[in-house]
């Protein structure tokens, strides 16, 4: 858990200080900062072992709701 | 970014590459068993046909990207939520060929290392090369993707010896429906992926080329494939090709006197890493030309980060892999691949007709 923490505090301190001393634009910041929220909430579930459905189990969902699969 | 340039042999070859990807470990056509070098074929064949139908959208659209074409084709919103679907396709497609690399590499090479530490390290290499630009991913194409052949021969001239020249008869023995089910798929892995190009397609200097270089690295690859398909036949037999996971990797475990395993490995990290280079290069610049962002280097590291995570998260095992992309990939892919490229062919023949018309009318 402290690991990945630690792994996600680097990759997003180093890219924010790029991106504020590039002077980007917020979308950049708010885009960013989404994907990296997403990933590292997922990260710390999987390392604490409770792992989330996953998209792979939505798709097959969907496809056996629609009928395409049985 | 528009003086970005790649060559015509650079684009074949990474489309090559991209082609040889995961398919350097894994058999495609595996599911016809002893008719799969037909199902190749029959794949092959619509294969060539539908990167065709890409190459002819970016010749009906110069200098647009996948982004650019589905704004203008299908209105605004409808283009732009189309446009985030393809980015989502773009990132689990890479994150699905970082997991065969990691179940590769954990299973076979390095069976003591963590799966995210392989994953995570490739990534970092990956993300580095993708930041320095698709005209220097193109240029380590040209030094690198001509050993992919290379290292074939080498592991088929070896095993000369312990070949059985029949292995791959009786033909059509369970009838043609396997044949032309494993053609589906084998249309959509790996043919299909390479629609990640329609982001890459813009780059190419001489546009003149493009039909002929995509169409030749589709019967290049076709023709590689049914080449490893003969050589791993004959030499492992079908009833063993059949319960084996990584084919030519146990292929290349028979050669007698020596151990030319970690080939495998190359061709793998080069065809692997030329597919995830492209797909992260495709998903941050759809996703920076949809929000408005001028350099796509600003999203990739997020973008290479959740492709990690989701190549973890994804699946729970290598069979939980296997039988997913054997259950749902082909029909997943299909709206990507095929549906969506084939309407906006069909709005750009439409949209260039009248054009043509009004042309001649004035002259």
């Amino acid at each position: 858990m402290l690991i990945v923490l630690a792994v996600f505090a680097v990759l997003i301190i180093s890219d924010f200080l790029r991106f504020i001393r590039n002077k980007e634009p917020a979308k950049v910041f708010v885009i960013y900062t989404c994907l990296m929220a997403t990933s590292l909430s997922i990260s710390l579930l999987l390392a604490a072992g409770r792992r989330p459905s996953s998209p792979a189990q939505w798709i097959e969902a969907v496809f056996k709701m629609i009928g395409v699969l049985e | 970014m528009g003086k970005v340039r790649i060559s015509s042999i650079q684009l074949f070859l990474l489309l090559s590459g991209f082609l040889f990807g995961s398919t350097v470990i894994l058999a495609p056509a595996k599911g016809a068993k002893n008719d799969a070098w037909l199902a190749i074929l029959i794949g092959g064949a619509c294969g060539v046909l539908l990167m065709g139908v890409y190459a002819a959208i970016a010749l009906l659209n110069p200098s647009k990207t996948l982004v650019d074409i589905l704004e203008e084709k299908l209105g605004k919103v409808a283009g732009t939520i189309v446009a985030i679907l393809y980015v989502w396709y773009f990132i689990h497609l890479a994150s699905l060929v970082f997991r065969d690399f990691g179940e590769f590499i954990c299973s076979v090479t390095f069976p003591e290392m963590p799966m995210v530490v392989v994953i995570g390290l490739f990534a970092a290499v990956l993300l580095y090369a993708v930041n320095s630009g698709i005209e220097v991913v193109g240029r380590l194409s040209e030094l690198l993707v001509p050993l992919i052949p290379v290292i074939m021969l080498i592991i088929s001239l070896s095993l000369f010896t312990v070949h059985d020249f029949t292995a791959f008869l009786p033909i059509l023995e369970n009838g043609i429906t396997p044949v032309l089910k494993t053609a589906l798929s084998f249309i959509t892995f790996p043919f299909g992926e390479t629609v990640a190009f329609l982001m890459l397609f813009p780059h190419l200097n001489q546009k003149e080329k493009l039909k002929n270089v995509v169409l030749i690295s589709a019967i290049v690859s076709t023709l590689m494939q049914v080449l490893i398909f003969f050589r791993d036949i004959s030499v492992l037999g079908s009833g063993l090709m059949d319960r084996a996971t990584f084919i030519p990797h146990l292929t290349s475990l028979i050669i007698p006197e020596f151990n030319i395993e970690p080939l495998v490995d190359i061709n793998l990290l080069i065809g692997g890493g030329i597919k995830i280079s492209v797909c992260l290069y495709a998903a941050s610049r759809a996703l920076c030309q949809i929000a408005g962002i001028n350099d796509y280097r600003n999203l990739t590291g997020a973008i290479s980060t959740f492709c990690v995570v989701l190549s973890i998260w994804v699946h729970e095992s290598v069979l939980d892999l296997f039988s997913w992309t054997e259950k749902v990939w082909s029909y997943y892919s299909l709206p990507f691949q095929v549906f969506v490229p084939l309407l906006l062919l069909l709005l750009s023949l439409k949209k260039s007709k009248p054009s043509n018309a009004g042309t001649a009318n004035e002259k």
